[in-house]
């Protein structure tokens, strides 16, 4: 009876229920199997107000969308493009570091490909740059910037490792700490590729102007406090994550609305709930993640699984190998909120008992979930690419292979050098 | 009855639009206070925890207007019409059943917090934050019934007219 029950919720689960209602039927079926009253699900969701940390998820997320509603892109693109278009590949590290701020801003939810994407495309393609190497690095870069503060799913790792009590304890802080070098690998190793592909002066270089840098500050002169209050406060130690993400969401409020009048009264209602709506379905699936994972730990499903792997798999490299291919996998078939509150509750004990640090897991975790969005063949960014650029998913398929193989090649290095994420907590983390 | 729904679905954003709203001032407020002036309101950092649990279910309840909450997209997109029709009835009828054994179980939840008197925060008695776990999905069950009956339509990207997209590109 319990296992065709099971059974069913997988088949509707792969059919395409809504993931809650799947994570919930488990849940309760789960006690239900245990003789435990049902009205548990119901306390364990009410827990969610238990969680001070919480709230960082709907402020930081309505900065997002508020940002990505307004003109936030163009002002980042051109203060990007004055500050560093002047290099070698000067416009493509341009299109990679605007892209990693505005997605450590805005989530990884397609909207840097649709908002920067259509604007670096056309000026790449303009300088130089082949359209497939073009359309390739707005496809990759749309996911790049997970690890930067203040990324919501790197605080909902935390929130979700927290819960998990693994016996290493850390803050949200410490994951910022730690996401710095993994995220600057990437975009070094990025730009050395471009720099490699068009060796010899094959794109003209754009000579530094004073006048554009000063225009572009003064564009974006009420924005550059953001970054100030959000990394100051947040690395500083002045502010909680918590904090931060109040004066965010209040900052930018009055920065869109006020000072730039880019959002209407009139319309701001609608990107309010909009944005609730995005964060009411990630957190419904948090609420009901964590009373399946109290159920899974009554069980003591992650203790048999992790026994388990260790008849199996002795060795701790084979087991980070495994792991990535295994989170390749995942994210590319399921979206980062869901994998994150249903995955990471199962590998944590597992990759904690063969000695990889909470913190190193995290940034292993996104890396790949990153990498994810645009994996071949379902990645859910090449088809918003498709979608967005007008092009044939194949062309975008081979455009993006190579920015993966570089990213790859980043992810090995993030996974198999601990230090390059854990040494930086030494000296900067919470004691 | 249109007009009655489309009345109903206003007061649901609105209420979502007002508490994001005070949740924002209330929690900034709070961060001012405890820096400069020694401490902020007693009840802020309950009513902003208990606001995050409303604009979760609310969010959530507008979401499942247009069936737009997170799943797998495996299979479905490969099935033929008709399979893909059926199939999306039978995770409605799914969604609509645990969703109503849902609100079911949170109303004794509901109940036995009102037994016990507990208080959220100040004056507020948890029962009455509690309120919004039944009520909403409740509501949700509801709209998966009739999104069993009548499929909603997709709003999928791949139906909108892209705007604003650079001449460059057209």
């Amino acid at each position: 009876m319990i296992t065709v029950a099971a059974i069913l919720i997988i088949v509707v689960a792969l059919l395409g229920a809504p993931l809650f209602a799947v994570v919930l039927a488990a849940a309760m079926l789960g006690f239900y199997s245990s003789d435990v009253d049902l009205s548990v699900v119901a306390i364990e969701l009410f827990r969610l107000t238990d969680t001070p940390l919480l709230v960082a998820l709907p402020l930081f997320t309505f900065s997002g969308y508020l940002l990505s509603e307004s003109n936030t892109s163009r002002r980042l693109v051109d203060l990007m493009q004055a500050l560093v278009g002047w290099m070698p590949s000067g416009l493509a590290l341009v299109g990679f570091a605007a892209c990693a701020v505005f997605t450590a801003l805005t989530g990884a939810s397609g909207v840097t490909i649709v908002a920067l994407g259509a604007l670096l495309l056309p000026a790449l393609m303009k300088s130089g740059y082949s359209e497939k190497f073009s359309l390739g690095l707005v496809t990759a870069s749309g996911s790049l910037g997970l690890l930067l503060v203040p990324s919501v799913p790197l605080i909902l790792y935390g929130i979700v490792a927290q819960q998990l009590d693994v016996g290493e304890p850390f803050t949200i802080q410490d994951l910022f700490i730690a996401g710095v070098l993994p995220a600057l690998l990437m975009i070094v190793l990025l730009t050395g590729y471009s720099l490699w592909l068009h060796r010899g002066g094959k794109i003209p270089r754009i000579p530094f102007s004073g006048a554009k840098l000063r225009s572009a500050l003064w564009a974006a002169r009420w924005e550059l406090p953001l970054p100030i209050v959000v990394l100051g406060g947040i690395y500083g130690g002045f502010f909680a994550i918590s904090e931060a993400a109040a004066m965010t969401a209040l900052y930018v409020l009055f920065a869109e609305v006020v000072l730039y009048r880019e959002i209407s009264l009139r319309r701001l209602p609608s990107v309010m709930v909009d944005s609730m709506v995005m964060v009411g379905g990630i957190l419904l699936i948090l609420g009901v993640a964590l009373a399946f994972t109290n159920y899974l730990i009554d069980a003591e499903i992650p203790q048999s699984l992790f026994e388990f792997t260790q008849e199996h798999i002795k060795n701790p490299l084979t087991f980070l190998i495994l792991l990535n291919i295994l989170l390749l996998v995942l994210g590319a078939v399921l979206d980062i909120f869901s994998a994150l509150v249903i995955m990471v509750p199962l590998i944590l004990p597992m990759a904690v008992g063969y000695g990889v640090h909470p913190v190193h897991l995290g940034i292993i975790f996104l890396a790949n979930m990153q990498i994810g969005y645009f994996t071949p063949p379902i990645g859910m960014n090449l088809f918003i690419a498709s979608y967005r650029f007008k092009k044939p998913i194949l062309v975008l398929y081979s455009a993006a292979l190579p920015f993966m193989l570089v990213l790859l090649l980043a992810l090995m290095i993030i996974t198999y050098v601990p230090a390059l994420s854990l040494a930086p907590l030494e000296w900067f983390g919470s004691p | 009855m249109r007009s009655l729904i489309g009345f109903l679905q206003k007061i649901e954003s609105g209420l979502l639009a007002l508490i994001l709203f005070l949740l924002i001032v209330l929690a900034a407020w709070q961060v001012v206070a405890r820096n400069f002036f020694d401490g902020g309101l007693l009840w802020g950092d309950g009513f902003v925890r208990v606001a995050v649990l409303w604009v979760t279910l609310i969010g959530a309840m507008v979401a499942s207007r247009t069936d737009d909450h997170i799943r797998m997209d495996v299979i479905s997109r490969y099935l033929p019409e008709g399979l893909r029709r059926l199939s999306a009835r039978l995770t409605a009828v799914f969604t609509a059943l645990i969703c109503g054994l849902f609100a079911w179980f949170s109303t004794t939840f509901v109940i036995e917090e009102m037994e016990y008197g507990t208080m959220a925060f100040g004056e507020v008695p948890a029962w009455a934050c509690a309120l919004v776990m039944p009520v909403g999905f409740g509501i949700m069950a509801l709209r998966y019934v009739l999104h069993a009956v009548i499929l909603p339509a997709k709003n999928e990207e791949q139906n909108q007219e892209p705007e604003d997209l650079p001449e460059e590109l057209q």
